[in-house]
């Protein structure tokens, strides 16, 4: 680097460092935020009092979730969703995206089936339609009705980007193989996936974020709260009621049982995990999104 | 060519892919007959009267309707290019910071909202945007009235463009920050032997440097001005700011599922459904004109 | 191009056909049901009868996750109460859904929609039309004729016909609808009695009285700590409506019901105007008056600033900032009871106010019913459901709800007499002055807890027993019993002792048209009124609104209810 080191220099480097680190802080204001609330008294939360700092600081909301059986089992749910929704899309995508990355003239059908997967990834029918499809499937209350459907609709753009990635690949590379006599199989397995990694990495991020976050398809698919993935149980418990049907005593309850520590509290350990998992594949995602064309 | 016979084992790497969308996309389309109908739950999809256009001719009728196209476009357009311009400039800044560490930390954190799900998010930033939250708490410190701002539909686009670019400009940043670390080092190199200056440099290496990313995303994104983020919407809007908030996708859920309404749902469901078709395939021949690249 | 478009549009067809072919077993299956449904008449009709063998019926079920009332062990479907109907009726209590109170409606839209029917479950007045529209609905008219036990039937008839009207369709009676207290249907004005105290002020009688008020709480510190901070009226929150509407005419909670009501406006209301034609009261000018005064009252910081963003308007009577709020008798059962615990000078006083020109008090009157049990067509056992509700209006008394509560009871429907709370005040002021006893209600059985209530009632209220300020009540004593007995004669109270010339809505259900449009003219009638009060439309937006209404189906709608409400 040769960068003169002038003062004013120096006061810009200041300035932007201010500036850059006040940005950085209200990215995890919400996540402060949350664990403040969770970690405050409930009447101090309830009469709105919590800012930036617990107040009337005590542990009794993490105490009361460890209680709460539904909480884990939803979060088990999720992570299982994430599991066979990511690992599914980890499968399936390069194996899409590899034929479809090929030009008209090495596979003819490839524009054909190129709009197919664009005209699913547009259109739908609605919701109920949807509802009796997987009914019709008998996957209602199934972790595969949320890995299925969600998957199906995310993996569109999933394949668009490998489809780029692959197409930037060194066309040397299967020119060799193919000249060692290599099939299309081989190739894909030993030439393009071991060089695609930090573009699976990327989409795989993409499919693990969806299926934690999503919450609407648990909704509609689960007949019980005991099915619910993570965000939806969460969902229902931040969700207002209208309570013109109620009678006295139903309104009394339902105000008796609002806890918005606990809900915080819930919100915060649901936060968790894709903190967890995302410095991991950090190094990987960096590289996998750049779309293909920046490099040569 | 030696790769003249791969063609059945490409539809043989597609079939998995297209038999899942087959089933979860295509199938469940069958509904979108309900928009030429007088459905009748009772009777389902195929026993139900067929009534036409007329469901159509109601809903050009409606001034819902085209208040809730503009409200999409009009948000998703603002997004697109917020989602643009501001990672640009964040990344821009963060390559000026010379200190390793920092950099990469300040890189982990902006991030780190994308990963959270708007159903968390929109509880905390109503919390935060209260009459009496933190930023209105701010406002009157330098003696600004408070501003009810969720109550007012003039400031809810800016609040959720905003919001979602500071959810995902992190994000976004890292296809900026990895198309900077491409350019090569001895164009800044030269420059700097030349004696330009960091204004200079940034004007006549970086941004050229980067510009095609900057072409291709914006291509890219066009297909999403009908998205404008139904999570988001959904978790934060409230009937005060439907006039500019509501967004086709929350239109139809709240016509579909809570109000009964299936013929128009899915009457405005498909509108949509063809204006993306036309858009995208507008920014696939764009992309191809413009930047000689197939997107997909 | 061209021919990947055709072979997509083969695609395609290929689909439907395969749909087709999926959807038909469902409907053969759907016939063979209908036909088993004929009812049984064999069997003598027993109201509380107990199944040889057992039934099971699955229901769709309202569950609050926060509900932790259930002890170690029980479940929503295995508790006292479906033990109890196990064994009293040898029916088993099955779920074909449960969803939180926040998304049951949205389970229930998706159940008919999909004509994936629970054998049975509640439902409100706009599903019950589209549902019976659907050819969903099993007929009732029958299983109510027989197996209705006679509490029941007395309850429902005390409405004079109009509970069962609301389920009638086509002279058939396609579900059973609950009884609720009338009371529940007048929404009070709740005032802060030691503030008033505090600024030496009188309680407001009329609109304009509540404005004065309303800007002294604004404006002189009522609470006397020193600060800015107070809320002259209340306003809706996010799960409240401006004003109550014939399909949802009860418990509008911080709405602003009371000042239209003075206007003698009656929005989302079907009234009969002077020609005794039936109109929608949203439309009339009397509205716009009360909208302009409301509006004015908002522009003056007078009503919450907050109004129609905040999740919960009683947070702020809770914490003490809030002066004045429209609510029924009951609101002790809400924010009341907190906010004393929170602050024991906090004299909340309910009045019949304000009152109209004539200087009367008319309010809106609310539909005795607003949810109903409902049986899918088909099912085997329409019977079973009338049974449960017998059988759970008969023993409810007994469960204890600390060992669950009345939210793990499936087909709760509430079956109060309508006069419940009137009836009580009164009972209850003749205990208080010794002129009865708690023995002598023992012969009203559908006043449930009006025995209880008279045993209790001394232990909480103080004397003297005629004054109801809040320095005359003891609520350290037992709180459960403070806040019904403080709700009964702070907030019943009123109700006794005014004259109330209620306004009834010639109809409380929908017409045919408005299964399609009432929504849309339902969002732009809340729309505008909300942006008028809050000036961010100017007034005459109401005329064009009124245009707007009647272009857009409401001129239909109106003939169609002229038609209806013709006897």
């Amino acid at each position: 680097m040769m960068r003169s080191k002038s003062l004013s220099s120096k006061i810009a480097d200041v300035v932007l460092i201010i500036i850059l680190v006040s940005i950085a802080i209200t990215c995890i204001l919400p996540l402060w935020y949350t664990l403040s609330l969770s970690l405050s008294s409930k009447s101090a939360a309830a009469a709105g009092a919590v800012a930036l700092w617990p107040v009337e600081f005590n542990f009794s909301s993490y105490q009361q979730l460890l209680q709460d059986g539904q909480f884990f089992k939803s979060f088990w749910i999720s992570v299982q969703r994430v599991v066979f929704g990511a690992g599914l899309n980890f499968i399936i995508v390069p194996l899409m995206a590899y034929p479809l990355s090929k030009t008209v003239k090495d596979f003819k059908g490839r524009n054909v089936l190129m709009w197919t997967l664009i005209f699913t990834m547009l259109f739908n029918g609605g919701l109920i339609p949807l509802y009796l499809t997987v009914k019709g499937y008998g996957l209602m209350n199934s972790i595969w009705a949320l890995v299925l459907v969600g998957g199906a609709q995310t993996i569109v753009f999933n394949i668009i980007l490998t489809i780029n990635f692959f197409r930037n690949l060194p066309k040397s590379l299967e020119e060799a193989a193919l000249v060692d006599g290599a099939g299309p199989w081989y190739i894909l397995f030993k030439v393009f996936i071991p060089l695609s990694i930090p573009v699976l990495a990327t989409v795989s991020l993409f499919s693990i974020v969806y299926h934690w976050n999503e919450f609407l398809y648990g909704l509609i698919f689960m007949t019980r709260e005991e099915f619910y993935p993570l965000q939806t149980y969460i969902q229902q418990l931040v969700v207002s009621v209208d309570p013109s049907t109620m009678t006295e005593d139903q309104y009394k309850r339902m105000s008796e049982l609002s806890n918005r520590t606990l809900d915080a509290a819930k919100i915060f350990i649901a936060m968790i995990p894709v903190l967890v998992v995302y410095p991991f594949l950090q190094k990987y995602f960096i590289h996998g999104i750049t779309l293909g064309s920046v490099k040569e | 060519m030696r790769s003249k016979g791969f063609a059945k084992h490409y539809y043989l790497m597609l079939l998995p892919g297209f038999i899942w969308l087959f089933l979860f996309s295509i199938v469940p389309m069958f509904g979108i007959i309900i928009a030429f109908q007088n459905f009748n739950p009772g009777k389902g999809v195929f026993g139900s009267e067929f009534i036409g256009l007329e469901t159509f001719q109601y809903m050009f009728q409606l001034s819902d309707t085209m208040n809730v196209f503009f409200n999409t476009i009009y948000i998703a357009v603002m997004k697109i290019i917020g989602n643009l311009i501001v990672p640009l400039v964040f990344a821009l800044m963060l390559n000026e910071v010379r200190y390793m560490g920092l950099k990469r930390s300040i890189q982990t954190i902006v991030y780190l909202p994308h990963f959270l799900s708007w159903v968390i998010l929109g509880g905390v930033l109503l919390d935060i945007f209260a009459f009496q939250g933190p930023i209105n708490q701010l406002l009157e410190f330098f003696g600004v009235e408070p501003i009810l701002f969720f109550g007012r539909a003039d400031l809810f686009p800016f609040l959720v463009v905003g919001s979602d670019v500071w959810k995902e400009f992190g994000f976004n940043t890292i296809i900026y920050l990895a198309a900077l670390t491409g350019i090569n080092p001895a164009l800044y190199e030269a420059a700097g032997i030349d004696g330009a200056s960091r204004l200079r440099m940034l004007w006549h290496v970086t941004l050229p440097g980067i510009r095609t990313t900057a072409v291709l995303l914006a291509v890219l994104s066009l297909g999403n001005v009908l998205n404008a983020g139904f999570d988001q919407i959904f978790n934060l809007y409230n009937p005060l700011v439907y006039s500019t908030g509501d967004i086709i996708d929350t239109w139809v859920y709240r016509a579909g599922l809570l109000n009964l309404q299936y013929e128009l749902a899915t009457a405005v469901g498909l509108l949509k459904s063809v204006a993306g078709f036309i858009l995208i395939s507008l920014s696939y021949y764009l992309a191809y004109k413009f930047t000689n690249y197939r997107i997909f | 191009m061209k021919k990947a478009v055709f072979r997509i549009f083969v695609m395609m067809l290929f689909i439907l056909l395969i749909a087709c072919s999926e959807e038909e077993p469902s409907s053969s299956e759907e016939e063979n049901q209908n036909e088993e449904a004929s009812p049984k008449t064999d069997e003598p009709a027993d109201p509380f009868g107990k199944y040889e063998d057992p039934v099971t019926i699955a229901i769709g079920q309202e569950v609050d996750p926060s509900d932790t009332s259930l002890p170690e062990g029980d479940t929503p479907l295995d508790n006292q109460y479906t033990r109890h109907v196990k064994e009293n009726l040898n029916i088993e209590v099955e779920h074909a859904f449960t969803a939180s109170p926040s998304n049951y409606d949205q389970k229930v839209s998706l159940a008919i929609a999909s004509n994936d029917l629970p054998d049975a479950m509640i439902v409100g007045p706009v599903e019950l039309r589209q549902m019976y529209e659907a050819d969903q609905l099993a007929d009732l008219t029958n299983v109510y004729e027989n197996y209705a036990s006679p509490a029941i039937k007395r309850i429902i008839d005390s409405t004079d016909g109009i509970a069962k009207d609301t389920v009638t369709f086509d002279g058939k009676m396609m579900a059973i609808p609950n009884v609720q207290l009338q009371a529940d249907g007048v929404h009070l004005l709740w005032i802060r009695q030691d503030w008033l105290d505090n600024l030496g002020l009188d309680v407001p009688k009329t609109v304009e009285e509540i404005e004065e008020v309303a800007r002294a709480f604004v404006e002189q510190d009522p609470d006397g700590n020193g600060e800015d901070d107070t809320i002259g009226l209340a306003g809706p929150d996010t799960s409240s409506k401006l004003y109550a509407n014939f399909l949802e005419s009860t418990n509008n909670l911080y709405g602003f019901d009371g000042i239209f009501s003075a206007y003698q406006s009656y929005p989302g209301y079907w009234i009969e105007n002077d020609e005794g034609e039936p109109v929608y009261g949203s439309i009339l000018p009397e509205t716009k008056e009360a909208l302009a005064k409301l509006r004015e009252m908002y522009a003056d910081g007078l009503i919450d600033r907050e109004m129609g963003v905040r999740e919960d308007s009683g947070e702020s009577v809770v914490s003490g900032k809030t002066g004045m709020f429209f609510g029924p008798w009951w609101m002790p059962y809400g924010p009341i009871t907190d906010a004393v615990t929170e602050d024991p000078d906090a004299n909340w006083q309910a009045y019949a106010s304000p009152l109209d020109d004539n200087g009367e008090y008319s309010p809106h009157m609310s539909s005795p019913s607003n949810n109903f049990v409902v049986v899918r067509k088909g099912y085997e056992h329409p019977e079973a459901a009338m049974k449960m509700l017998n059988n759970l209006l008969d023993n409810e008394s007994t469960f204890d709800p600390s060992l669950g509560g009345p939210g793990f009871y499936p087909l709760r429907l509430v079956f109060a007499p309508s006069d419940e709370t009137e009836y009580s005040v009164k009972a209850l002021r003749e205990v208080l002055a010794g002129t009865k006893t708690p023995e002598d209600f023992e012969d009203k059985p559908e006043y449930k807890l009006l025995v209880s209530d008279a045993e209790t009632i001394k232990d909480v209220k103080l004397e003297p027993y005629d004054d109801y300020n809040i320095e005359h009540w003891d609520m350290e004593a037992d709180k459960g019993h403070w806040t019904r007995a403080y709700a009964l004669m702070v907030g019943g109270s009123p109700l006794v002792d005014n004259e109330v010339k209620g306004q009834y809505s010639l109809l409380y259900s929908q017409t045919e048209t408005m299964e399609d449009r009432w929504v849309n003219l339902k969002k732009l009638e809340d729309e505008t009124f909300l942006k008028i009060i809050m000036g961010t439309e100017p007034l005459d937006t109401f005329d064009r609104f009124v245009e707007d209404w009647k272009k857009q189906g409401g001129d239909q709608i109106t003939q169609e209810v002229a038609e209806v409400a013709e006897p």
